[in-house]
């Protein structure tokens, strides 16, 4: 069977607005959480959040964006999927040939645009211009029709795990022969509706995060989008090859719909099923980019189920003390981090991480450190009990 | 692409338990809500809490998992609890983001149907909700054909739903999609008028690649983004090549609004004289996931081999062995599958 290989990238973060500029984040351990200046909320100053610090109006400037109704989920995608289809030089024909897909995971789609939604939905006698994108198909609704996308289209939600789940759909498309490449990836901005939807579950943090530190209070809530080309190994020569996609799984807990079961049974299973798929023995994956969410509840049983499955649990850490939770986003935002791994043959610094939960005694990777790595896998859990697990390998 | 074993739906017409399609059930005040049955096997103070979509997604699938086993839940939604939604959102406003409680909230995201179904019958497999709108119950078939081809011994729940809201009812017709004269669902396809019914609905399906027992096999698939009604028809054309053999019904989703009859006029033009054509959104109304009903009404033809007249547009077939769905959301969305008699 031919692999399923990365060919182009795009990414916005709290970090930056390239892979570059989130690359030499990562590298310097930059925390990209603050308090909110572009977003109105009760909680602006309450709470730390990973805000991109560009304006809709300026994002529509850079894009050219003049259509109305772009709401700014569908903003952040485009800023990455434009990234990710020129860095692999991806030409009109090909994006609108019908073995070309295009798939998206998100959790907020037009909601972020609450106001508008609530004037809508109760009060207006005329639509506002955002009366048709509310839903989580509104994004890739329009860069299909912006770019004329002509194969598989399609949106993913399984929560914080929708991206996860939208990268592996991609491979697998194009492994059943259902396409020839696939643009996948995700996208999820700040919204008055998950910033209130996850304060109501008391979990999100007045301070920046510390994802797998004892003393860790909640997550911070970002915003963000990457997209990733992906085709097959055959097809990619004399392009550039960032990594393989070798691996994925996607389980349900099946305990609880907003915390992970004891044992962590959906994400170990996660976590084997994509071992299997890649037809990789545990002790053969050098790091892990954990969900690490910093909730009680996440990074507890993420550990109880990393110790499950590996003898030695490898390194690890989470990129959410850099960028926030960026949800819908965060599968895809961590596999480009996983694909710098990769590339650099280096891991990021888990950050103000302090005292191991003593429970589970694991320690996150600390500091950038330079290591050998020839497969890396990055999880992602969700609400309804979604967990999903990628793993990436050197090409 | 798999076979269709045991099937659950719920819409305006009787078609949970005592299914009975031979007289179409009337509407009132242009909506073509769905029958909510008795539910059986979902836990009572779950249900109490869950809002419309859930209770239909949940109730269709518990009613096939009762007595079935599978490998994984694929459910397509294009909004899922959307009530919920913004009744939290409601809150949020009127508050003015104070202490809120996270029930509307947790149970409006998208995947809390698959979510609570894999929670209910302790179901760790495969869990997947697509909600790209129009093609949310489509790229739900593509996904377990893959699935199915991956693991070939496996089983699947599959479906689609989505539920009217007053609020989801408001903004779709703010957008204008409905129509806004007094029409009864009988009539839904007479005069030249802009607009359609809106209607709600669930319908799921157990799937594998087991012959025997099954229902009706699915098998073929085809997605399509185009305004384009020439587009569409070429590419009907194409599919029609790709997968040989003789159509005899087409069964399409022509919804009374005139922007889209140009869509279906063409499609219908590839069918032969003696096909026999009919419709299906008088009785289910127009929604994103409605063509998972289709499925589900094109499997009960290859069962019982008759299709009640109400549904007929041209002809009359005496056996049906065949059935071509065409389907097309708002115009853009289009899509084709293949049910045959197993």
């Amino acid at each position: 069977m031919s692999k399923i290989v990365v060919t182009g990238i795009g990414i916005i973060s709290p970090i930056g607005n390239s892979v570059a500029e989130n690359c030499a984040a990562l590298q310097a351990s930059k925390c990209g959480l603050s308090s909110l200046e572009l977003f109105a909320t009760r909680y602006a100053t309450l709470l730390k959040f990973g805000e991109i610090k560009i304006t809709n109006e300026d994002l529509k400037q850079q894009l050219g964006v003049t259509t109305k109704g772009v709401t700014r989920t569908t903003l952040l995608a485009l800023h990455a999927f434009v990234q990710a289809i020129e860095d692999r030089g991806l030409s009109a024909e090909e994006l609108q040939s019908s073995d070309t897909a295009l798939i998206n995971g998100n959790t907020i789609g037009g909601m972020s645009e609450s106001e508008n939604l609530y004037l809508d939905a109760n009060k207006n006698e005329v639509g506002s211009e955002y009366i048709s994108s509310y839903n989580l198909g509104t994004v890739n609704m329009y860069i299909q029709q912006r770019y004329k996308i002509g194969g598989v289209v399609n949106t993913f939600n399984t929560a914080c795990s929708s991206s996860a789940n939208a990268i592996a759909y991609g491979a697998r498309l194009i492994k059943n022969g259902f396409a020839k490449r696939a643009i996948v990836g995700g996208t999820d901005s700040l919204a008055k509706f998950t910033i209130n939807g996850f304060n109501s579950l008391g979990i999100l943090s007045s301070t920046l995060c510390k994802p797998f530190d004892a003393e860790r209070s909640g997550l911070n809530l970002g915003e963000g989008a990457a997209f990733l080309v992906l085709e097959k190994e055959e097809d990619a020569k004399g392009k550039k090859i960032y990594a393989e996609v070798s691996g994925w799984g996607n389980t349900n807990d099946a305990f609880h719909p907003s915390s992970l079961s004891d044992n962590g049974d959906g994400p170990y299973l996660a976590m084997k099923e994509a071992l299997e798929v890649a037809k990789l023995k545990p002790e053969q994956i050098g790091f892990v980019n954990a969900h690490g969410t910093a909730t009680e509840n996440n990074d507890e049983k993420e550990s109880v189920a990393m110790k499950r499955l590996f003898e030695k649990v490898p390194a690890f850490a989470s990129t959410k003390s850099n960028t926030g939770h960026t949800l819908g986003a965060a599968g895809a935002i961590e596999a480009v981090y996983c694909i710098l791994n990769l590339m650099h043959q280096e891991v990021y610094a888990n950050l103000r991480f302090e005292k191991t939960i003593e429970t589970t005694g694991l320690t996150p990777v600390t500091e950038y450190t330079k290591m050998n790595l020839e497969h890396v896998m990055s999880n992602s859990f969700g609400f309804g009990g979604n967990c999903s697990s990628l793993i990436f390998s050197k090409t | 692409m798999f076979y269709i074993h045991q099937s659950s739906c719920i819409s305006h017409q009787p078609t949970f338990n005592d299914v009975d399609l031979e007289d179409l059930k009337p509407i009132e005040n242009n909506l073509v809500p769905a029958i909510e049955p008795k539910y059986e096997n979902v836990p009572l103070g779950q249900l109490r809490r869950m809002g419309r979509a859930l209770r239909m997604g949940v109730g269709t699938c518990m009613k096939l998992l009762a007595t079935n086993k599978v490998n994984g839940l694929l459910i397509g939604t294009a909004n899922g609890g959307i009530e919920d939604s913004i009744m939290f959102l409601n809150q949020i406003h009127d508050y003015e983001e104070g202490r809120l409680t996270p029930t509307a909230f947790v149970q409006s995201t998208y995947n809390a149907i698959a979510g609570m179904v894999g929670m209910i019958t302790v179901n760790h497999g495969y869990n997947a909700t697509h909600v790209h709108r129009g093609h949310a119950f489509e790229n739900v078939v593509l996904d377990a054909a893959m699935l199915l081809k991956e693991n070939p011994d496996h089983s699947y729940l599959i479906g689609g739903v989505d539920e009217i809201s007053v609020k989801n009812h408001r903004l779709v017709s703010l957008a204008g999609w409905y129509r806004h004269d007094v029409v009864s669902n009988a009539d839904l396809y007479t005069g030249n008028a802009t607009g359609t019914l809106p209607g709600e609905g669930a319908a799921m399906f157990i799937v594998s690649n087991k012959s025997e027992g099954a229902k009706a096999k699915l098998t073929g698939l085809k997605m399509l983004n185009s305004l384009d009604e020439n587009f569409v028809k070429e590419q009907l054309n194409l599919f029609l090549k790709e997968n040989p053999g003789e159509v005899d019904l087409f069964l399409q989703g022509e919804n009374g609004d005139n922007r889209l009859l140009k869509y279906y006029t063409a499609a219908e033009s590839l069918m032969g004289e003696e096909t026999t054509v009919a419709r299906f959104k008088h009785a289910f109304g127009e929604f994103q996931t409605v063509s998972a009903l289709a499925v589900w009404l094109s499997t009960y033809v290859l069962q019982n081999q008759k299709l009640p007249q109400h549904f007929i547009k041209k002809n009359s077939a005496t056996a049906f062995n065949r059935i071509l769905i065409y389907n097309n959301y708002q115009g853009l969305q289009h899509s084709f599958m293949l049910v045959e008699r197993v």
